[in-house]
């Protein structure tokens, strides 16, 4: 800003001042809404000024304004109406209702709705709500924010699996996870990691990227994506460039953070003391002829294990810090518009050893050809570089330092690494051995739209995904469990998705109530995957890593696979006058991946609608102001996993060296989906001009023809003696509730609150033969909830001798259970002992303006859940299995002497006293966590004026900042990532908790 | 421009008329059913993976899993049900121990096991055997169903061995054997237990089928006299002396295969010794010996002498210097003082399923109950046996004399319970006929087949 700027803007001021002390004058007037009913407590001010007042309970007001200035008013629920100052001295208004919120446009898949007239269940999320969130993935910014949708990481791995559950678990064997749809393209969601431990296959999108997100819960929203839409479908929005001046934003972020929560575990002095009471309890040292003393200096290395006391707990975590990135443009003119973006994000976790590293780029075009014709291009590419660590149940993942003994250092004197310790010293694997795995994903999307018509477009879009990954593993020499001479694994896996998509849509009134729109397209979607590995032994030295330098090729392997999808839809949309709305639509999808009888499925929905505020008698209400029913019915199906499930084969073998044909896959030509049938019953209300607004939603789920393989008689001679069969249902059910409300609304200060709730209850109704399938500790039985745990019932300490007791759960002989105690857990029945899933999820999230200040969080909660501490028989035995060093409370509530009333039983070395697999490492994973909070201030538009800029924020924010809960592990939402299955959830094990981030960070934009 | 409108949307049209057949993909890794059984050379290959899962573990975890029958798995079994005080049991799997205690469940997992691969063996075959019109060239195909009868026969002899009650020689044998299954895979079948007589007669059918197809000499895989001498334990086994004797005669006599010159000679070779009539292949690369895991130590591959020898057999014998009592090696580590047996010291030796020295015993013990010479005097075969061992001659036999030579020269090879059911001799206590000597239907497989009955002494 030049100094001839500045000072005409001085000039400008004081003229103003001039003139406004000459013409200053009262007005008066009276403030009705649309239907002439006057309004209270209309907002008032001088434009430019803070000079204001209200309306009074007759919408009558008054206020000293000059000439020349405008008046505005403002209300809830109702459009700003702004009035220039004339010479009159009345100046009345009439307020219009401000529809904005309802005429939010809703992504609905091959087309978009307003949300007014929408009769399905769709949850939208802005943009707005997910930045400035310091997580990786974009998924992990939604939690919290849609009813009904519950998202878990699987624990602390910044690279870890999410898990994204709408309405509740719908599968038993094929995906459990909702479609994944970007701006109308398939993405692929596949997990492709190289190990079991999940990951992220999301983790390329750029948050700053999205524009929103629309989640289709209800069957009738998912049905126009049919066989894959039973799980829900989340459509992911990028942004585009407007019409308009350039627009050019820096975002830029820097943060630290640090495990969400640490556990207390024995410190040296009360290892010691525990053991000593243990062996004292056994005797088992001695029967072996060994001492404490001796056993722990075995430990020590070189030095004293009195002079020790190691905290493993500080080495397996470390401080994470995070920088983030991101550069976009936006404009564009009247025929060509343009979004281009950059980003990049360094990220270290709290895991020692994990790290994230992602560059994305972005250029989103739109360009007008003639009247008819306008065509466009999407296209992202992204690298992500991931430094992972091993699975939740290897020895040498950071987090089961927490097992080793304190006693025990975790360097000798001469600052070598001790490899003496109890189990293998992780910071050998730490130094000596890395896993790096490189995504890079290529997103791209082509189309056009005709306009054939003025009522009638052709949209056709070609889609590309194109995700790669390259692992490079190397164990040195001196890693931990390292047989020859160092080893690598260098594996590389390509999977792409070519997507079309063609439809046309004719919008038509007839007469001047009934609005129709058709929707009738097609899609083909092809999917291929590639994949070579190759693992190479024994290297010269370990700066040798790569293959070419390998003694021996010790394994090595290659695979390729593919799927097709073929589909029809149509969709009808009708409404009358606006009030009385209908929709229903079909698709028909073929999939190569069904069976040869079944190789088309048809997956019809329907809804209605009425607004019931646009009716006359009600119109004029002001108290409630918009009032919508909704009911809604459809079929959605679920895909088979199994790429060729259907077809009998025969794979390679061989015997004595010569080439066999085995029979490796029974055939099932009538092989289909999964299918869910869902109703939804639904009441959109607004009180007081919408200034309270809200949702209230039924759904009950019942999905059929499960995928389960089903045992078949031996003698049928099949492969592995099942079959791939349609078999078995469940049903979810529940009740979602939304809230938002206005609280304060005027031209200095905004506060607005969100509240959701959901209630899900899932029921296994029908099993192959009604038999239970257990799968370790969870099963699945007829009238339980999926995935139940299933486990012997602790019952505590026998205050006479410190015996652990378990409840016999035996069936007595009319048909009750024998809850007396044993204290021999063989003897105990495994009874249905809790559920992974929660009953109910919870969000909240708050938003305050004021003037240049802004303030907002959200809280997340679930209850009814449980988790189950796999590892709790080592760190909660007392010393019976194994020296891992325990956690406090085993220490501070130990039986000791008769009489001792405790839920812990008396410590014995190497002897079972409590240990065995039961409820006692059951825990209820209820909790309310402060997901994220953020305080910003950003500069005034007259200071941004002189800057030249339309945006500057700094703010300051923070992830995970608190957490509620009675669970004692590390993370109620935290699980064990070696062992993660549709069938084997809700254990955590040596599992990391979630990072607690703190984020200073700066938004710019001119 | 308009033209140039009408154009794109004729292009747009015929994109949108996409071709359903793009929907019948076919796998990379796999070949379909009708694709595997389109060629001579790919029925053979069918037939070759009955092999491999007779002696197959799995060991790379690649679907579906076996348990390797013939590996070892059944000869386990059937010693450690038969024998009491000559072993001992020191292995931690429960399904052996409640075998050797005599003690099985209806789900014990060796019943199950032994059960479900057998019909895994037999699918194979029996699409082997639907599909011979491939072959073009008949002595391929004979060769082919040959050893497809072999196989049949063997596994079904096997089977109404463990889940049947003894064949009884003076008829009547209405005791429920196994589903007899001739056809191949097919999800919905169904079958109820045949008798034993039933299975009986296939078994012989098929091996007698097999004899007459099979050449005289088939490399690794089954020929003639394999098939001849599998014939003359079957005929043993049900009480056809004349039967069993004039088969192992021929082999004797035929089959070019004769004792080694020591005992040792005939045990844990690398590839097969002159001995061996049929053996499994094992190599580094495939299959597994199963006879190598239960008795030998951890340093030869094994658990860790999870069977060990007593002193109860030692005492059979009848002198120190016989080359078969000393066939043993002392037990190191887990196993530390425990007598373990030479026989399976190779953990990637083929595993012998017949060899010569049982067919010089068959004709012996037939040779003797007939009062006739046919190839050899008993005496004096018996004599040769135990001769190559440097065990003393015997001045005179009696059949107790020779049985317990079975004992000796055959031990831990699967004979014990099988050879003291055909000669009603007690178990343990438990006479030869008891519920418990004979394996349970497994739960799983009466799960899956309401039609199968259970075994007496189980539920």
């Amino acid at each position: 800003m030049n100094v001839n700027k500045l000072f005409g803007a001085l000039i400008a001021v004081c003229c103003t001042l001039v003139f406004t002390q000459a013409q200053e004058k009262t007005i008066t007037g009276n403030v009705v809404d649309q239907a002439g009913i006057p309004l209270p407590g209309v907002n008032i001010v001088i434009q430019g000024t803070t000079t204001g007042t209200q309306t009074d309970f007759d919408g009558n007001y008054s206020i000293i304004a000059s000439e020349g200035q405008t008046l505005l008013f403002t209300y809830i629920g109702q459009k700003t109406e702004s009035r220039l100052v004339d010479t009159s001295s009345i100046i009345n208004v009439q307020m219009q209702q401000d529809a904005e919120a309802l005429d939010e446009v809703i992504v609905v898949g091959f087309g978009t709705q307003i949300k007014r007239k929408v009769t399905d269940n769709i949850a939208k999320i802005e943009s707005e709500q997910i930045g400035g969130i310091a997580t990786p993935s974009f998924q992990g910014a939604l939690i919290g924010k849609a009813p009904g949708v519950q998202i878990t990481q699987t624990n602390g791995k910044l690279d870890g699996g999410l898990n994204i559950v709408i309405r509740g678990l719908s599968s038993v064997t094929a995906s459990q996870q909702p479609l994944f749809v970007i701006d109308g393209i398939e993405m692929n969601n596949n997990d492709i990691s190289s190990t079991t431990a999940p990951t992220n296959p999301l983790l390329a999108l750029n948050p700053n990227d999205i524009a929103s997100i629309d989640i289709l819960k209800d069957a009738s929203a998912a049905a126009i994506f049919g066989a894959k839409g039973t799980n829900g479908v989340v459509l992911i929005t990028t942004k585009r460039g407007a019409q308009g001046k350039s627009t050019v934003s820096l975002d830029m972020s820097t943060s630290y953070g640090q495990p969400s929560n640490k556990r207390d575990w024995l410190n040296s002095a009360d290892y010691i003391t525990l053991l000593e009471e243990a062996e004292a309890n056994s005797g088992f040292l001695a029967s072996i002829g060994l001492t404490v003393d001796g056993l722990l200096q075995g430990f020590a290395g070189d030095q004293d294990f009195r002079d020790v006391n190691t905290d493993w707990q500080d080495f397996a975590f470390q401080d994470s810090y995070i920088q983030d990135v991101n550069i976009s443009v936006s404009g564009g003119n009247e025929k060509t518009q343009s979004f281009i973006s950059g980003a990049y994000t360094n990220n270290e976790g709290i895991v020692r050893g994990n790290a994230l590293q992602r560059y994305t780029v972005r250029a989103n075009i739109d360009h007008k050809v003639n009247d008819w014709l306008s065509l466009g291009l999407n296209s992202s590419y992204a690298s992500t570089i991931i430094d992972r660590i091993a699975n939740d149940n290897a020895f040498v993942t950071p987090m089961q330092a927490i097992a080793q003994i304190p006693t025990s250092p975790a360097f000798l004197s001469d600052g070598e690494i001790n490899t003496n310790t109890l189990y293998a010293n992780f910071l050998l694997q730490d130094k000596f051995s890395f896993r790096e795995t490189k995504r890079r994903r290529l997103l791209g999307k082509v189309f056009a739209e005709i306009k054939l018509h003025e009522k009638l477009r052709w949209q056709t879009e070609l889609g590309y995904d194109y995700l790669n990954q390259t692992v490079d593993r190397n164990t040195g020499r001196l890693a931990p469990f390292q047989s020859t001479n160092g080893q690598t694994f260098a594996a590389d896996n390509g999977a792409e998705i070519i997507s079309t998509n063609n439809y046309i849509t004719f919008d038509t009134t007839l007469g001047e109530a009934s609005n129709f729109s058709f929707v009738l397209g097609n899609n083909y979607t092809r999917f291929k995957n590639r994949t070579t590995s190759v693992t190479g032994d024994g290297f010269p030295t370990d700066d040798f890593r790569s293959i070419a330098s390998a003694a021996l090729i010790s394994a090595g392997d290659g695979t390729f696979t593919n799927w097709a999808q073929l589909s029809y839809f149509a969709r009808a949309t009708y409404d009358y006058r606006g009030k009385y709305l209908f929709k229903a639509s079909i698709r028909r999808d073929g999939s190569s991946r069904f069976g040869s009888e079944n190789r088309y499925g048809y997956f019809p929905a329907a809804s209605a609608g009425w607004i019931i505020s646009e009716e006359s008698f009600l119109s004029g209400s002001s108290t409630l102001s918009y009032l919508k029913l909704r009911g809604s019915w459809g079929i959605n199906g679920n895909t088979p996993i199994a790429n060729f499930g259907s077809l009998g084969l025969f794979g390679g073998a061989s015997y004595n060296g010569e080439s066999a044909l085995e029979f490796t896959q029974g055939e099932n030509p009538d092989l289909k989906w999964e299918e869910t049938e869902q109703i939804n019953f639904g009441i959109d209300f607004g009180f007081l001009n919408n200034r309270i607004s809200g949702e209230i939603d039924y759904y009950k789920k019942n999905t059929e023809d499960l995928l389960f393989n089903t045992r078949v008689p031996f003698e049928a001679s099949l492969p592995s003696h099942v079959v791939l069969q349609n078999v078995g249902s469940l049903e979810n059910e529940g009740f979602e509730f939304s809230l938002n409300t206005t609280n304060i609304q005027n031209p200095y200060m905004t506060w607005k609150t969100n509240f959701n709730i959901a209630i899900n209850k899932n029921k296994i109704t029908n099993l192959p033969n009604g038999e239970d399938l257990i799968t370790v500790r969870n099963i699945l039985r007829e009238g339980e909830p999926i995935n139940s745990f299933f486990l012997i019932e602790y019952a505590g300490v026998d205050p006479a001798n410190g015996d652990a007791l378990y409840v016999l759960n035996t069936e007595n002989p009319d048909g009750t259970l024998n809850k007396n105690a044993t204290n021999d857990p063989t003897e105990a029945e495994r009874i249905v002992a809790g559920n992974p899933n929660p009953d109910v999820i919870a969000g909240f999230s708050s938003n305050f303006n004021f003037k240049g200040i802004d303030f907002s969080f959200t809280f997340q909660g679930q209850w009814g859940g449980q988790r189950y501490n796999e590892a709790g028989k080592f760190q909660e035995s007392g010393l019976g299995n194994g020296l891992d060093n325990q956690d406090q409370v085993i220490f501070d509530r130990r039986w000791q002497n008769p009489g001792d009333i405790t839920d812990v039983p008396q410590a014995r070395l190497f002897v079972n006293n409590g240990h065995s697999e039961s409820t006692r490492y059951l825990q209820d994973a209820d909790f309310i966590r402060l997901r994220n909070v953020a305080l910003g201030y950003s500069l005034p538009q007259n200071v941004l004026d002189r800057l030249g800029m339309s945006r500057v924020r700094v703010y300051v924010s923070g992830l995970n900042l608190l957490t509620f809960t009675d669970y004692r592990g590390y993370d109620p939402e935290s699980s064990d990532d070696s062992a993660i299955s549709n069938t084997n959830s809700g254990t955590t094990f040596y599992s990391a908790p979630q990072a607690r981030v703190y984020t200073l960070g700066l938004n710019l934009a001119f | 421009m308009k033209y140039m409108r009408n154009i794109i949307v004729l292009l747009v049209f015929a994109g949108f008329v996409s071709c359903e057949n793009e929907l019948d993909l076919e796998p990379q890794q796999s070949i379909s059913i009708g694709l595997a059984t389109d060629t001579p050379e790919n029925i053979n290959a069918i037939l070759l993976a009955a092999y491999d899962i007779g002696r197959n573990t799995s060991p790379d975890n690649v679907l579906p899993l076996y348990n390797g029958n013939y590996s070892g798995e059944i000869s386990v079994a059937v010693d450690l049900l038969g024998n009491t005080d000559q072993v001992s049991w020191n292995g931690t799997f429960s399904n052996l121990r409640d075998l050797f205690n005599k003690a099985m469940i209806n789900d014990n997992l060796s019943a199950l096991n032994i059960y479900a691969d057998s019909y895994s063996i037999i699918g194979h075959v029996n699409t082997v055997l639907a599909n011979l019109d491939k072959f073009e060239d008949a002595s391929e195909g004979n060769r082919v169903e040959g050893e497809a009868k072999f196989l049949r026969g063997l596994v079904y002899f096997d089977m109404v061995r463990l889940y049947g009650q003894q064949y009884n020689a003076a008829g009547n044998n209405t005791q429920l054997g196994v589903p007899i299954v001739l056809l191949p895979p097919d999800v919905s079948r169904a079958v109820p237990r045949d008798t034993v007589e039933d299975v009986y007669d296939q078994v012989i059918s098929d091996l007698t089928d097999a004899a007459a197809l099979l050449p005289e000499s088939n490399g690794d895989r089954a020929d003639r006299y394999a098939a001849l001498a599998v014939l003359a334990r079957v005929y043993l086994q049900q009480g056809n002396f004349a039967g069993a004797r004039d088969a192992a005669n021929e082999v004797l006599q035929s089959s070019g295969h004769a004792l080694t010159t020591t005992y040792a000679e005939a045990f844990d070779t690398d590839g097969n010794s002159n001995e061996t009539i049929f053996s499994w292949v094992v190599t580094v690369q495939e299959g597994s010996n199963n006879y190598n895991v239960y008795y030998a130590t951890q340093a030869l591959g094994g658990r860790g002498g999870d069977i060990a020898i007593t002193q109860a057999y030692l005492d059979k014998f009848d002198s120190p210097s016989d080359e078969r009592r000393n066939f043993t090696y002392l037990g190191e580590g887990v196993s530390e003082g425990f007598i373990l047996t030479s026989k399976f010291r190779r953990q990637f030796a083929n595993v012998s399923h017949i060899r010569i020295g049982e067919m010089h015993l068959i004709r012996a013990e037939c040779n003797f109950r007939l009062g006739t010479s046919i190839g050899l005097a008993p005496l004096a075969e018996i004599n040769a046996l135990r001769g190559r061992s440097s065990a003393p001659a015997l001045g005179a036999l009696t059949l107790d004399l020779i049985l317990n030579e079975r004992e000796l020269e055959l031990a831990f090879e699967g004979f014990t319970l099988h050879d003291y059911k055909r000669t009603e001799r007690a178990i343990g206590g438990l006479p030869f006929n008891d519920n418990a000597l004979v394996f349970p239907i497994p739960q799983s497989a009466r799960d899956r087949n309401p039609l199968l009955e259970q075994n007496p002494g189980y539920n």
